[in-house]
């Protein structure tokens, strides 16, 4: 993994933003393709779902995303099993001609929470038939080294639940990870509600983020998009900063030297 | 007459098609990929694939996702 302010790589591409975007639950697509234009983002994610000849809409929304210049990335959302994200998987490299997989392998369906046994399973696999796997888990510790372990590159530990917007919830848990495998892309994906979240993953040391819903269903989304596209650069900037230590009491900013009016006989 | 499950919908369609026979049927020309009882069916083995009794078609187009 190369990581500098201006540029980074993931899956083997140079990037310039670390704002990666979904293309769901806009009010229309001329409304997303404007999003994904302020958001400045050069992956976009999509899905797969079962469509008889004549639906057309897919075709035409993936051409919009395409003319935009960006990296697909396709995703398993909805899958419930490793043969079945298996399987998305293989046919999203076809039709989307990349070996780059969102893999998502839901468990529960009440805060959708990954299987981290089956998304284990799946990225096993995919990652031996040659996928650039970009798991969407959870921010367990042990289930992280697992799917290091059987090589994945890329980690996205979920921030909250998706679509929840309540941002990060275990901080502890994200520094963790980062902490654990510094060689790792960590992209936090899902739970990010407000410019303010992405900020604050981006302070952790985190690569990127992935979002959608705060985006899609803000009340201006291209200008939300916009406002994520600053959040993770100023994040990103203060991360490679270096923030000062916390410190318990107060320290005066200002010299002290030279305080006119009082003290003057001390 | 075999009768397939079609995009989760239960199908007639004649004995012995193909998967190559049945997407022109429907009129399928591109953006789509398709996967039998499961399992992925790459575009190179269309022509060569015939269908079951009791098959399950499942055929994926790209849509929104987040």
């Amino acid at each position: 993994m190369k990581s500098t302010n201006t540029t980074w790589s993931i899956g083997g591409k140079e990037l310039t933003s670390r704002l990666l975007i979904g293309s769901a639950l806009y009010p229309s697509p001329a409304i997303m393709e404007d999003s994904i234009k302020a958001s400045g983002s050069q992956i976009v994610t999509v899905a797969l779902r079962r469509q008889m000849a004549g639906d057309g809409g897919g075709r035409d929304f993936v051409n919009i995303i395409r003319d935009i210049g960006v990296e697909l990335l396709p995703n398993t959302a909805g899958c419930h099993s490793a043969k079945e994200a298996i399987t998305t998987a293989h046919m999203a490299r076809e039709l989307f001609g990349t070996n780059w997989i969102k893999l998502e392998v839901i468990g529960n369906q009440y805060n959708l929470q990954p299987d981290p046994y089956e998304l284990v399973e799946a990225t096993r696999v995919l990652v031996s038939e040659g996928f650039e796997v970009f798991p969407y888990t959870t921010d367990d510790l042990v289930v992280a080294h697992k799917l290091a372990d059987i090589g994945c590159k890329i980690l996205m530990p979920w921030g909250s639940p998706i679509g929840s917007g309540k941002g990060l919830m275990n901080p502890y848990n994200l520094k963790a990870l980062r902490e654990a495998f510094p060689e790792l892309t960590l992209i936090v994906d899902a739970g990010v509600g407000k410019p303010s979240h992405a900020v604050e993953a981006m302070e952790l040391g985190y690569d990127g983020v992935l979002l959608n819903s705060a985006i899609a269903l803000s009340n201006e989304p291209a200008q939300m998009a916009e406002a994520f596209a600053l959040a993770i650069k100023a994040g990103r900037l203060g991360y490679e900063a270096g923030a000062m230590i916390q410190r318990e009491f107060a320290s005066p900013s200002t010299p002290t030297v030279g305080i006119p009016f009082w003290h003057q006989s001390d | 007459m075999i009768t397939i499950s079609l995009n989760g919908k239960i199908t007639k369609t004649k004995a012995n098609i193909t998967i190559a026979q049945l997407v022109k049927e429907l009129g399928y020309s591109d953006g789509f990929a398709v996967a039998v009882n499961t399992t992925f069916v790459p575009i190179s083995k269309y022509e060569q694939t015939i269908l079951k009794e009791a098959d399950t078609i499942d055929i994926l187009s790209a849509i929104q996702g987040g």
